[in-house]
């Protein structure tokens, strides 16, 4: 698979986006404070997203009390899922030092 | 040909991930938003989105171990994104803060400032410390970038 030449592409084209990444976060962070045009650009994109994204739809979220409810409950179900899974990667751990000694 | 469960993971994850750290950068403030052209409206859905395939992603990767653990497989997935060492736990463990600060984020943004601000910072310097790691990785896997040479058919037979 990684010799194939259409796999090669996909991974430097991945590389380059870690690349641009990095350069991006050099050039915005050495670059001079924003001026206001870019200010405000950055805060209708944020106003935007309040209005069209899921960040919207989480604060509507916050009004809708059936929803809060199921959020709530699904959490409840979850939590301690997740504890009880923590508990048994323990104990599996555990057990495999004990076969191991 | 057989694809390796763990050589699909690592590919998925990055993808993801850079698609992640594009979407979050565009975000952090108005000196980032030029990444994606200040449409900052997709940068917050796709970063949602991306976000919940990325914690599936880990899940399944976490189960994945939990199951070779129970099974006592200790064949080597020199692919798999998490493990006990090296650039595999440290991969592992700053996936666990990315799920937990990013979580605090999205639940805590309406209730606690002081909590989402943490997070929020966190979050941040934690993306550029995973970005560096990752031009590091990239560096010690460089062989993976060579392109495969073309053999010669002429010149094998003559190598025979």
């Amino acid at each position: 698979m990684m010799q194939k030449p259409w796999f090669k592409i996909i991974i430097w084209l991945i590389t380059i986006s870690f690349f641009f990444l990095a350069t991006a976060i050099i050039i915005s962070s050495l670059a001079p404070s924003p001026d206001e045009d870019k200010s405000m650009l950055y805060m209708s994109g944020m106003m935007n997203a309040m209005d069209s994204s899921l960040m919207g739809l989480s604060m509507s979220m916050e009004s809708d009390i059936y929803l809060k409810t199921i959020v709530k409950k699904a959490s409840d179900f979850t939590l301690p899922f997740i504890l009880y899974s923590m508990a048994a990667a323990l104990l599996v751990k555990l057990r495999r030092s004990q076969i191991d000694r | 040909m057989k694809i390796r469960f763990d050589f699909i993971i690592h590919w998925l994850w990055t993808i993801v991930f850079s698609l992640l750290a594009l979407s979050g950068i565009a975000m952090v403030g108005p000196r980032y938003g030029w990444v994606l052209n200040y449409d900052i409206g997709a940068a917050d859905i796709s970063h949602r989105v991306l976000a919940a395939v990325f914690v599936i992603l880990t899940f399944i990767s976490i189960g994945y171990e939990v199951i070779r653990a129970i099974r006592n497989d200790t064949s080597s997935q020199a692919w798999f994104v998490i493990g006990s060492g090296g650039y595999q736990l440290f991969t592992y463990i700053t996936t666990l803060i990315f799920i937990i600060t990013g979580a605090i984020i999205w639940i805590c943004m309406d209730a606690n400032m002081a909590a989402t601000a943490f997070a929020l910072y966190v979050h941040e310097k934690l993306t550029y410390i995973v970005i560096l790691s990752v031009i590091w990785h990239i560096y010690m896997k460089c062989h993976a970038l060579v392109w495969p040479k073309k053999v010669q058919q002429g010149k094998s037979k003559t190598m025979k």
